[in-house]
């Protein structure tokens, strides 16, 4: 081989090196921004119409189970499951992202106390029922439609954001005087190690009648 | 000053206890709202219907009025700011403008709930404002008598084997007891039938068992004041997979081990051309051979070193026939 070229390889070894060398400084610049996934805001959509339910009364306090929940301003419409509690005793969540569930554990939506619907942020690949839940503001209506056909409406009061290793169980679950509504999701940072969120988004709301 | 820094000693953890505990207190949701709750009742048998108004103090217009609230009527609660209110009680139908009957004050903290009872017979009628409790025991029920009937002075009453209040005379409300949940018979003994009725009693939940004259005898009221869940959830829920999560920088190691590579191959070429002679023969001497004494060598010291010395001789060497090796 003749010394040029054994040169030409030489130098053509030592620009690939040192573009190597700036192709990974480059790259290794670019993907130390947080890459954030942007999706289409959910249409508003109407209220829900129909009858709607009567305040409950202190000696009478049962009534009809839970079948739907309609939240307008962030586009949720979904039919509600039954959640119980996991071998551990946390609160059971919808095998499905898409659809909402009323926890049996908690008084039924409109009457007395503090009845808990939970669902889902998002999926392995996208949005869930609950992906905007965190956008709700005081003032805002949720529906919840009941197996006897009547609406129990709802006031968002607040949204609260709390880490789950503090998460304010007697708040959440405690014993309230009026027909309230929690709303349960999840919100804050993921952990992709234990793939999950580090905190739960929960939104206070009472029955208007 | 040793006896200020025993103090000190003294004082800082118990101003640290105190401090775990306001933040280990449970917090009602109306807490992060500043809002509360106040009820109405009417729980005096012999005082004829009466008109409720609830104003916020300092406010003439009332902000809430019960019209012809008559003798066992509770209402529902009212979710109002915290702050001072008044209730006032006139007979049923009295002009808002005239004196009231009876009136109250009442401090609604935020997160708490009341009670505002007309109590006692209409001789000696009188409002007495409850504290009521919004918590219970984990699975357990809260219960409490209010004893408003007037055909039965004394009453004994038992929940199943359990014993809620002895000897409850008319007009008195009883302390809370935490009983188990489930169906029981509640039994109010007097001087002369026994009643008793079946109520039901959910986990979690705060109730209030009022005692009443009937049309014929007594019998109890099964007031709901607040209900939350029977078993609350361990910790938070787990409602989200991560699908829409924000992508943390991912890691670094792939573009580390990329620049150490390119690093290494730039050094091994680097070597490579600082041991290959250095062609120093101008193209228009073409058969020029250099001197055998001068021939570079892998181990010569002589090449140029730089690089700039590399770019300015190396375009010019390209034709030309090196030296065998």
């Amino acid at each position: 081989m003749s010394v040029l070229a054994g040169r030409s390889a030489a130098v053509i070894v030592t620009v690939a090196g040192l573009a190597a060398v700036a192709a990974g400084a480059v790259g290794l610049t670019l993907t130390r921004a947080p890459d954030r996934p942007v999706w289409p805001a959910a249409a508003i959509l109407p209220a829900p119409t129909g009858p709607i339910a009567a305040a409950p009364r202190p000696s009478a306090p049962q009534v009809a189970l839970p079948v739907a929940l309609t939240i307008p301003a962030i586009g949720v419409q979904t039919q509600l499951i039954r959640l119980g509690l996991t071998a551990a005793g946390a609160l059971q969540v919808p095998p499905t992202p898409s659809i909402a569930g009323w926890y049996t554990g908690s008084p039924r939506p409109g009457a007395v106390g503090s009845a808990v619907i939970a669902g889902h942020i998002d999926s392995y690949a996208g949005p869930g029922v609950f992906f905007e839940l965190s956008r709700l503001r005081p003032g805002d209506r949720v529906y919840v439609r009941r197996a006897d056909g009547t609406l129990a409406v709802f006031r968002v009061t607040s949204v609260r954001t709390y880490p789950k290793d503090r998460f304010p169980t007697r708040t959440v679950y405690g014993p309230a005087p009026d027909a309230e509504l929690r709303l349960i999701t999840c919100g804050g940072t993921f952990d992709p190690a234990v793939r999950s969120y580090l905190s739960n988004v929960v939104v206070y709301t009472t029955e208007i009648t | 000053m040793r006896f200020l820094r025993y103090i000190a000693a003294l004082s800082i953890p118990a101003l640290a206890a105190v401090l775990v505990a306001s933040a280990a207190a449970p917090a009602p949701a109306s807490a992060t709202t500043g809002t509360g709750w106040i009820r109405l009742a009417h729980l005096s048998p012999n005082t004829p219907a009466v008109d409720v108004y609830l104003y916020s103090f300092g406010d003439p217009s009332a902000q809430l009025v019960l019209h012809h609230v008559g003798y066992g009527v509770v209402s529902p609660y009212e979710q109002v700011a915290a702050g001072d209110y008044s209730v006032s009680m006139r007979l049923a139908g009295a002009a808002a403008t005239t004196a009231p009957v009876l009136s109250a004050s009442v401090a609604v903290a935020a997160g708490n709930a009341y009670t505002v009872a007309g109590l006692g017979p209409e001789s000696a009628l009188r409002l007495q404002v409850l504290h009521d409790q919004l918590s219970t025991p984990p699975g357990q029920v809260l219960v409490r008598l209010i004893q408003a009937s007037l055909r039965e002075h004394v009453v004994s009453v038992s929940l199943g084997g359990q014993v809620l209040a002895s000897s409850l005379t008319f007009g008195s409300v009883s302390g809370y007891r935490t009983v188990s949940p489930g169906t029981a018979s509640v039994r109010i003994a007097d001087d002369g039938a026994d009643a008793s009725a079946s109520v039901t009693l959910a986990a979690g939940t705060v109730h209030t068992l009022v005692v009443l004259d009937g049309s014929n005898g007594v019998t109890v009221d099964n007031l709901l004041d607040a209900a939350g869940s029977a078993v609350a959830p361990a910790g938070g829920a787990g409602t989200g997979l991560g699908g829409t999560a924000p992508r943390g920088p991912s890691s670094p190691l792939p573009w580390a081990l990329v620049i150490m590579a390119g690093m290494v191959i730039a050094i091994t070429g680097g070597l490579r051309l600082r041991h290959l002679p250095h062609p120093s023969v101008p193209r228009h001497q073409p058969h020029h051979r250099a001197p055998r004494h001068h021939r570079p060598s892998r181990t010569s010291a002589t090449l140029p070193r730089t690089s700039h010395a590399l770019a300015s001789h190396a375009p010019t060497s390209h034709r030309l026939v090196g030296p065998k090796r």
